[in-house]
């Protein structure tokens, strides 16, 4: 093992460990402000990706409809809520309707212009807002209802929303894999190790993001109400914050942020409609080891367990998961050592 | 609670059969989800074309999903001999999960014949050609080149083990050296740092174990990584995806496969050539794509195979016994040479792999599309 | 229907045996054998998530263990079954115990992420080993043969299988009912109750998931026989997740949940199957889709999974009042009226930079009722928690009877005689008021696991019933003891906390604001059991912001500020202090 080959690797594991970190953060901003495990985050990276696969292909994504099926859905669900508790016309098409708007223009939009030529940023930017969109949706379906439930229950309700999504993606998607074009093709040389340009690409992004979500939601107002929502749902209330619009908002941006992951990966490997599980996967026990509360946490563990998979993949590369999911193990121990009894969770 | 069961059950189950004693049942088990959808889609759309009849006999095609599971596949296995009373089964398409239904069909002493290469039995036929029959035909190729090393690089399944058992003495006998050997599992996004250790290793060629949406990946690892050498992909790679996932990175790779999907490039005295061209077409009409899959061509290697069987067994016995499986079981071990789309088959009951070391085509790829190599 | 209600368990094992030997379509056999095997799986689930709250996702591994360890010994080695089964049950065991003392310390929602990561990585480990086949597995077992019998795949296996399924059923509810069934039961709650009476939450929550495990690997045992091959994919995160489905959807508060979800979801899954793909002409995932909006649904408004719809028409058993002849259980020697019982000399605690109490310094004497009183956030609350060792000390020592305590553990504290109740009553909703209050004899009780599951220990579990009226009659709860606990309103609610506390034969109760949310009439009928304890002889220390009942009740009271000492003295002289005064009211001026 030389200094390039070591290079090599380091450069490999790290892209691959901002990807994680990218999925990390989300994970983290999930539960830091719902409670919700949010297992399906891998799941938005397939749709993202593949959406922009299928937009390539000159076909409409399967995304379009899953999306208008999940509005459609909230809507029912909206006036069903509207109705029982008695409302005027009015009141019941604001409802219904209010949730159908985004997602059915989006698709609209879709529909129309997938069989022309589209430039690659208008067909990012439509498959970053049709995945986008689902977000906000999937709240309102599976979790706005169970708000109060703990976090047990709704790690549950995770595992079955993926595997909806996953069966969903198969459907939708097919069980054929798809590589998108880089976004950027330069290749670049640090001493004497090449990077290409969508791994610089996807670390400037990462780290931007990581910058934003830790200023966001450590220093302005917005952001500390959404954290409050989490830590006290009646008190956060009773101070004027909606926490249905805090769950739908943080569900908006984990999406978009598993969309882009998906588009930014795309081109460095092959994306099967299964493929994003075993990456949120990853980008989740970051986030788990950095304790489900610190951004800049998950960024490094993110990138250890990027660089770690990596290296075990060069030595050993059948044992390769082992040794990434083995590794859970000490630090959850170091971890729980640290671990009090003063908050009970019930 | 239990009784109550049992007995909604027995009405489902009173309802639902629809077998009559003179029809021909035929379980077939398919991946139609998992990883191994990708092939077992396209051959379950084949299936489909299966004729309503054999010989004035009616025929039943039941279509269950193993999900890649091979436990699944033995409880769909069970199933079909248990309950549906099958007289032939048609599966899987992966290795552990035929694997796992051979002994099942042998207990039962109906035969199966498996979309997979797998263990070979009493009673279990193999469609896809044996690793041997393909890598014998890479050999000849690897030695025609002058390969003095080879680096394999292949899934850490049983699809890759099998190409590895067989190519290691046949390396070890033509002097060629293996000098690494790196594996992945399907579901792996990145295999980087094993390109990086075979690039490192510099040899001359690159075998790379893989099939479908996944084979061009290694390939473009290793050429991301600066390797200049030859490449090399196994017949499970033998389908469009490999050029319109691998791109320019797959442009002169080498690969054997059956001769089922390349229709018309055949050479004209290759006896599979009017077969290949029928499952053209049929493929065409059942699922609308030129994008011949292989896997599809074993499907259709299965109608064939039973049209060809059927008619000899059912003049023993009838449908629905064991006389008739058994009598099918000796159909196929003596009806002898029989053309289908992947090559020429020849069981017997000593062989129920049937290929010749002649049966695999190498190709090669030529802008974008496969060539065939005289 | 009461009869039927007693002997349900061997009803059960009648039915059993019934269907073992009724001709059934051999489909449907191994439906049911298959059934078997999950719920076998499931019933460790159960008592881990469930009854005890640890979720786990990593019962599919432990299944994998046993799998694997049978095929290879019967491949490589040749073992027999049995052979086969004791060294699966003990590898899986020993590991269960290694990774248990490694992860079960996390709380709440990291022992979840933590079964999921070790479970894939014995997934993955499994699946890349040589030795174990790699992802293809080992394959050509024998079926079953148990003592020259052989036993098939049929109904024959059946009836093992179910039998199996059946002797662990009745074990676990035998071990639920007993001293150690309580203390599992209340893991649920949270460790603050349990360690404050006496339990090891630690040790139990290692046991139960060891036995969990033991179970997943007597179904992998049986699914190696049965499937007569081994292969990594039934033991991955989609199969850990499958079998907590099942859970969920039978119901994990019972072991019959497990049953019962194990067949709904089995016969589901292999109806749609076969169903879907000809309803909608194709086929492929949509069992997936429809089994993932199941489990949201389930929970959105069926939590308790389908159980409890059966368990509301079956209704509840009541419980035989069986222990008129039960021997007493052994009492503590009691100080004699003045003694010092509790000593507590100026003991800290900061966090961080945050000094909640500092240096506070007072004594209990015996047949005392001291009251501790101070304005909010005076440290009343740490303070008690330092006395009952439920938080750590940052400097001082507590002397109990005599004895140093300070450092020591919660429940080696409560085993002494010091026990004490809650500021937010802390009870297992789902028992009854006797079993709640039993919880409070685990200190002085013996009784184990396996004694539970042999029955052994039934002497002393009349003992600990009969204690447990004995002391709901004292607080005045005699007539509620089969009451389920969530129903009785908040003043019975503390005084069950004050009989359960009272269980452990303590001599010193702490009582953390036992008036809080009480009514008038409540309130009276706290006073009468607290003048009636004192009476007895029994030391109490009252944390307590109703200055009446303060006044009335105590004869010696602390006051505490800012986490400092302020003064001590009788009622009278502390209601004249006029530093109390400004520490309530602000200084006059």
């Amino acid at each position: 093992m030389d200094i390039t080959i070591a290079g090599m690797l380091a450069v490999d594991g790290l892209t691959n460990g901002a990807i994680y970190a990218l999925l990390g953060l989300a994970t983290v901003m999930v539960f830091v402000v719902t409670r919700v495990i949010f297992i399906p985050q891998g799941e938005f990276v397939a749709f993202g990706a593949l959406t922009l696969a299928m937009f390539i292909d000159h076909k409409v994504p399967g995304t379009v409809w899953l999306l208008l099926i999940m509005a459609f859905a909230v809507a029912l669900q909206e006036g069903i809520g509207v109705l029982r508790s008695g409302a005027t016309v009015k009141q019941f098409l604001k409802c219904t309707v209010k949730p159908l708007l985004i997602p059915v223009i989006t698709a609209g939009f879709s529909i129309w212009l997938a069989p022309y030529d589209l430039p690659m940023w208008s067909m990012v930017s439509l498959s970053l807002a049709l995945v986008t969109a689902m977000g906000p949706l999937l709240y309102r379906l599976a979790y706005q209802s169970l708000e109060s439930a703990t976090p047990l229950v709704l790690l549950i309700v995770s595992v079955g929303v993926h595997f909806a999504l996953t069966g969903l993606a198969l459907l939708f998607f097919g069980p054929e894999g798809f590589r998108n074009p880089a976004f950027w093709d330069e290749r670049l040389q640090i001493g004497a190790v090449p990077i290409n340009g969508q791994a610089v690409i996807i670390f400037v992004t990462a780290l931007l993001f990581i910058l934003a979500l830790w200023y966001f939601f450590g220093n302005t107002l917005f952001g500390k109400a959404l954290r409050a929502t989490a830590v006290n749902r009646n008190g956060a209330r009773l101070m004027g914050i909606s926490t249905h619009t805090a769950g739908q908002l943080t569900f908006t941006l984990a999406a978009f942020i598993g969309a882009l992951s998906g588009l930014l990966i795309g081109p460095t490997t092959t994306i099967l409609y299964d493929s994003g599980f075993l990456i949120g996967l990853k980008g989740f026990v970051a986030a788990v080891i950095a304790g489900l509360a610190s951004y800049p946490g998950a960024l490094v563990v993110a990138l250890g367990v990027g660089l770690v998979e990596a290296f075990s993949a060069f030595w050993a590369s059948a044992f390769k998961e082992v040794i990434v999911f083995a590794l859970i193990l000490p630090a959850l121990w170091l971890r729980s050592r640290h671990v009090t009894d003063d908050e009970e969770e019930h | 609670m239990k009784l109550k069961q049992t007995l909604v059950a027995f009405a489902t189950f009173g309802a639902v059969s629809t077998a009559a004693w003179a029809d021909i049942n035929i379980g077939v088990n398919l991946s139609l989800t998992g990883g191994g959808a990708a092939l077992g889609l396209p051959m379950q759309s084949m299936i489909k074309t299966f004729p309503q009849s054999i010989a004035g006999e009616k025929v039943n095609v039941i279509i269950l999903d193993d999900a890649s599971d091979p436990g699944k596949a033995a409880q769909n296995a069970r199933r079909f001999v248990n309950q549906d009373k099958v007289d032939v089964i048609f599966g899987a398409n992966l290795t552990p999960t035929t694997m796992a239904i051979g002994p099942i069909a042998t207990e039962a002493k109906t035969v199966q014949i498996s979309g997979a290469p797998g263990k070979d039995g009493e009673f279990v036929f193999i469609l896809p050609q044996g690793f041997n029959v393909m890598a014998h035909a890479m050999m000849q190729h690897l030695k025609a080149k002058g390969v003095k090393t080879l680096g394999f690089i292949g899934y850490s399944d049983g699809y890759g083990e099998g190409w590895l058992k067989a190519m290691e003495p046949m390396l070890k006998e033509a002097n060629i050296k293996l000098v690494g050997v790196e594996r992945f599992a399907r579901t792996d996004t990145s295999v980087t740092p094993q390109a990086l250790k075979l690039v490192s290793a510099n040899p001359d060629a690159v075998l790379v174990v893989a099939s479908g949406s996944i084979a061009p990946m290694p390939e473009i690892a290793l050429r991301d990584r600066g390797y200049k050498g030859l490449t090399y992909q196994t017949h499970g790679a033998a389908s469009p995806d490999l050029m319109r996932i691998g791109g320019k990175a797959v442009e002169g790779t080498f690969l054997v496969s059956g001769p089922a999907i390349f229709a018309d490039k055949l050479p004209d005295g290759h006896p599979s050539k009017p077969v290949s061209i029928d499952f053209a077409k049929k493929f065409k009409e059942a699922t609308g794509s030129d994008k011949l899959s292989p896997f599809a061509g074993h499907a259709y290697d299965f109608i064939v195979v039973m049209e060809k069987a059927v008619p000899i067994a059912l003049k023993k016995a009838k449908p629905g016994t064991e006389s008739f499986r058994l009598a099918l079981l000796d159909a196929l071990n003596t009806m002898g040479r029989t053309v289908i789309s992947h090559g020429v088959m020849n069981w017997s009951a000593s062989d129920h792999w049937g290929y010749t070391n002649e049966t695999g085509v190498m190709v090669v790829v030529k802008n974008g599309s496969f060539e065939v190599l005289k | 229907m009461g009869l039927l209600r007693r002997y349900y368990l061997w009803l059960v094992l009648a039915a059993i045996v019934l269907f073992a030997t009724l001709p059934i379509p051999a489909f449907w056999v191994a439906q049911l054998n298959y059934i078997g095997l999950f719920a076998l799986t499931c019933l460790g689930l159960v008592l881990l998530t469930g009854v005890a709250g640890l979720t786990s996702f990593g019962q599919a591994a432990f299944v994998g263990i046993g799998a694997y360890t049978t095929a290879w010994c019967a491949l490589n080695l040749g073992w027999p079954p049995t052979l086969t089964l004791l060294l699966g049950v003990t590898l899986t065991g020993f590991s269960a115990w290694v990774i248990g003392r490694i992860t079960l310390r996390l709380s709440g929602h990291y022992l979840p992420l933590a079964t999921i990561a070790w479970g894939l990585s014995l997934y993955y480990l499994m699946g890349n080993l040589e030795a174990l086949g790699k992802y293809d597995g080992l394959i050509g077992l024998n079926s079953l043969t148990l003592f020259g019998h052989e036993i098939g795949q049929g109904q024959g296996f059946f009836m093992v299988s179910w039998g199996l399924l059946w002797v662990a059923t009745v074990a676990l509810t035998f071990l639920l009912n007993s001293r150690p069934g309580r203390a599992i039961r209340s893991l649920k709650e949270g460790r603050q109750m349990a360690e404050a009476m006496g339990v090891d939450t630690f040790g139990y929550k290692v046991t139960i998931f060891v036995i969990a495990a033991v179970l997943a690997s007597v179904a992998g045992w049986l699914m190696a026989y049965y499937q007569r091959a081994v292969n990594p994919s039934a033991f991955g995160l989609k199969w850990g997740i499958e079998y907590l489905f099942m859970v969920v959807v039978g119901g994990a508060g019972s072991l019959w949940g497990a049953w019962l979800g194990a067949g709904v979801v089995r016969v589901l899954d292999e109806q749609l199957q076969t169903w879907l793909p000809q309803l909608l002409g194709m086929s492929g995932s949509f069992e997936s889709i429809i089994f993932g909006v199941m489990l949201v649904l389930m929970l959105k408004y069926r939590p308790d999974g389908l159980w409890s719809w059966v368990q509301q028409g079956i209704g509840k058993t009541e419980r035989v009042c069986n222990w008129d002849d039960a021997k007493a259980l052994a009492q503590r020697p009691k100080p004699a009226v003045g003694d010092v019982v509790l000593d507590v000399q100026k003991i800290s605690k900061n966090f961080g930079g945050l000094v909640a109490v500092n240096g506070i310094s007072f004594q209990v004497r015996a047949g005392q009722i001291v009251g501790l009183i101070g304005p909010n956030g005076a440290g009343k609350s740490t303070t008690f928690n330092l006395i009952t060792g439920t938080l750590p000390l940052s400097s001082g020592e507590v002397y109990f009877g005599g004895q140093p305590v300070h450092g020591l553990h919660a429940r080696d504290i409560a085993k002494r005689g010091l026990m004490r109740t809650f500021q937010h009553v802390k009870m297992i909703p789902e028992m009854s008021v006797l079993d709640n209050v039993a919880i409070g004899a685990h200190a002085r009780s013996q009784g184990e696991v396996f004694g539970a599951i042999l029955r052994r220990n039934r002497g002393e579990e009349k003992s600990i019933m009969a204690e447990a009226e004995r002391q709901l009659k004292r607080v005045g709860l005699g007539d509620w003891m089969h009451e389920q606990a969530a129903n009785l309103p908040m003043g019975q609610q503390r005084l069950m906390e004050i009989a359960r506390a009272l269980c452990a034969d303590p001599t010193l109760l702490l009582l953390d604001e036992p008036a809080a949310g009480l009514r008038y009439l409540e309130k009276q009928e706290l006073i009468h059991v607290l003048r009636q304890l004192q009476s007895e002889g029994m030391s109490i220390l009252l944390v307590e912001h109703d200055m009446d009942l303060v006044m009335d009740v105590c004869e010696s009271i602390v006051v505490m500020e800012f986490g400092t000492y302020l003064t001590q003295g009788r009622p009278d002289q502390v209601q004249a202090d006029p530093k109390v005064r400004a520490a309530y009211l602000g200084t006059e001026h």
